[in-house]
């Protein structure tokens, strides 16, 4: 939840200036609190370089060649280009791409799963009228505080009786029955929506599931991709339940399988690290790249700061 | 309750709708969280049936198991201090980027950037960064200090781990400065009227309006720590270097040696219910002391 809150925030810039900017006429002084310093630029061009600095080695380590990984000579910037690394990975020597399908499966199967279910399930408990609703619904909320360490273990009994284990469907299915917080998320979205449309729907005698589809779905996208965006970033990124799951090197999705690939290989050698790094800018490509496509749906939710939450 | 068909009709299609979510719940929460009780009343390997015990995997866990203190007091460690030290970091980013700063999206992309890699890649890389000839030493080396075996020395991997989750302040970053830009202007213009200085305004006017943020985002950071678990189990010695493993041990990844390596399942089940009770003591702490530190706005309204 912190992720999301945080991943919905940096868009925020822009809408209003510090320190008076486009204010001209009445306040084109930049009061002290707001006026950089020497001290300002240099704090943070100091802390943007050390943040940056594990970025480039990660870069740095990724075209190096196996000679230099074997006698651990990295230089922090990069001062030899070995491309071919970012082939070999999808070569004989890793089935990186073999990773990559099935960090794919899994996460667009969880995608879709958390959409097409949050959806309704959110839209039922904003619009709908039912006996035994709110009940519903604060065990709904009360869900949120349960750690997934509680029923880590039988779940995997579960998963396990059913056959499913080393396959991807533990990890996909459980999203095909919504959760707690997508469900408040939607919920919260459609009772901001206005309920005229809805409602000459039904006089014109539109069933509640042509209103869902018909009407709300086409208003719902802002939302369903807002969640499908923390689904597939917790999902492409998610370790333990790979971990938990998929003993076969075939089954196994990016995350897990760098990780792996350190694990192996022969005793008393350094791991490829130069491979092990392309295989983690992989992991990291799609999450800058969804991040900055989603971000735009990300603000329309406002969930901005956390605060509102709070209050 | 007499409803009309319409009603009726209404509520059917209400339970329909909401059939994904009561199912997933009642299959892979409430299920499972009935047996998890159950099971940490048991000696269970997951093969032979389970062996009814009482409460005794508690009564071992809390009197008998070094292990498991040793995971708890390393919990809470990690998370007392990589917590408040991402908050504050990233509050004092903010207000520096909060000022009229030239370049500022730069510096807010660079800032943010880190809290965009993946876990597991984020430890793959603090493996080599902290590596005893990383950079990080070599920049240590610099300025005259010998850094230690970050990954290796049990008393610095939980440093090491605190170093990775304060590499991702960025979020508490962009966070925070979206908050602050919305901070009436006028109160630092009357501020600066009243001849506060700089340092004056941010701890009277910008931290108090910022209160509710930073207590939520410390409650959910405090639970997020409490569960940490990739990190450690990427970065930290394993099993097979005795001595060293006890050492940097948390509570989820105890867990998860104790259900999936040694299949003690009943004795596995019993910590999850008392992280739960850890998570949910900590949760209502922070909650009932809130009115002695959070400013919300509403309230002066």
């Amino acid at each position: 939840m912190a992720t999301l809150v945080s991943a919905a925030a940096p868009q925020q810039e822009g809408e209003q200036r510090p320190g008076g900017e486009g204010r001209t006429s009445e306040a084109p002084r930049v009061l002290r609190v707001f006026r950089a310093t020497p001290f300002t630029y240099a704090t943070l061009i100091i802390v943007s370089a050390i943040l940056s600095t594990p970025l480039v080695f990660v870069v740095s380590i990724a075209l190096a060649s196996d000679h230099t990984v074997a006698a651990n000579s990295f230089t922090i910037f990069p001062s030899e280009f070995h491309w071919e690394n970012f082939t070999r990975v999808f070569g004989t020597d890793l089935p990186m791409g073999r990773f990559l399908l099935n960090s794919l499966i899994i996460s667009v199967g969880s995608v879709i799963g958390q959409m097409v279910s949050s959806g309704l399930v959110g839209y039922a408990f904003a619009r709908l009228r039912a006996p035994g609703k709110n009940a519903l619904f604060l065990i709904v909320i009360a869900t949120m505080m349960i750690p997934a360490q509680i029923t880590m273990i039988p779940q995997f009994i579960l998963f396990k009786d059913l056959g499913w284990v080393n396959t991807y469907l533990p990890l996909i299915v459980p999203n095909f029955f919504s959760n707690a917080f997508n469900v408040f998320l939607v919920r919260q979205f459609v009772s901001r929506l206005p309920n005229q449309l809805d409602e000459a729907a039904m006089v014109d005698g539109l069933g509640f599931f042509g209103i869902y589809r018909r009407i709300m779905l086409p208003m719902l996208w802002p939302v369903l991709i807002a969640i499908g965006i923390f689904t597939l970033t917790y999902n492409w990124g998610d370790f333990m339940g790979p971990l938990i799951y998929l003993n076969d090197e075939s089954k196994m999705p990016l995350a897990l399988g760098v990780q792996y690939i350190t694990t192996t290989g022969v005793a008393g050698q350094p791991p490829p690290w130069n491979l092990v790094m392309v295989g983690s800018i992989l992991l990291t490509l799609p999450m800058i790249a969804v991040y900055y496509l989603g971000q735009r749906y990300l603000y329309e939710m406002d969930i901005s700061g956390g605060s509102a939450g709070v209050k | 309750m007499a409803m009309s068909k319409l009603r009726r009709r209404e509520a059917l299609w209400f339970y329909l709708f909401v059939s994904p979510w009561v199912i997933g719940f009642l299959v892979f929460l409430l299920g499972p969280m009935i047996s998890s009780i159950y099971l940490s009343l048991t000696d269970w390997d997951s093969f032979t049936p389970p062996k009814w015990v009482g409460l005794q995997n508690y009564v071992k866990l809390l009197t008998d198991d070094p292990v498991f203190w040793k995971a708890l007091g390393n919990t809470f460690h990690y998370a007392a201090i990589s917590v408040p030290l991402g908050l504050l970091v990233g509050l004092w980013l903010a207000n520096l980027l909060n000022k009229q700063v030239r370049g500022r999206k730069v510096f807010r992309t660079l800032i943010y950037l880190p809290t965009l890699v993946p876990l597991v890649a984020a430890a793959m890389v603090f493996r080599v960064v902290l590596a005893p000839s990383g950079p990080f030493n070599d920049v240590l080396g610099l300025v005259g200090i010998s850094g230690p075996q970050w990954l290796l020395d049990p008393s610095w991997v939980k440093y090491a781990l605190i170093l990775l989750s304060v590499w991702g302040a960025g979020s508490a970053t962009v966070l925070l400065l979206a908050a602050m830009k919305g901070i009436p202007r006028e109160l630092y213009e009357a501020a600066e009227v009243d001849g506060a200085g700089p340092v004056r305004q941010f701890w009277s006017i910008t931290v108090p309006h910022l209160t509710p943020v930073i207590f939520f985002n410390l409650v959910m950071g405090l639970i997020a720590a409490f569960q940490v678990f990739s990190q450690v189990y990427i970065l930290t010695p394993k099993a097979s270097q005795p001595g060293t493993y006890n050492a940097s041990q948390t509570m989820v990844p105890y867990l998860f040696d104790q259900a999936f390596s040694y299949y003690h399942m009943g004795y596995a089940s019993a910590i999850s219910w008392l992280l739960f009770a850890v998570i949910l003591v900590f949760t209502l702490l922070a909650f009932r002391t809130t009115r002695r530190w959070v400013f919300y706005e509403t309230e002066v309204k």
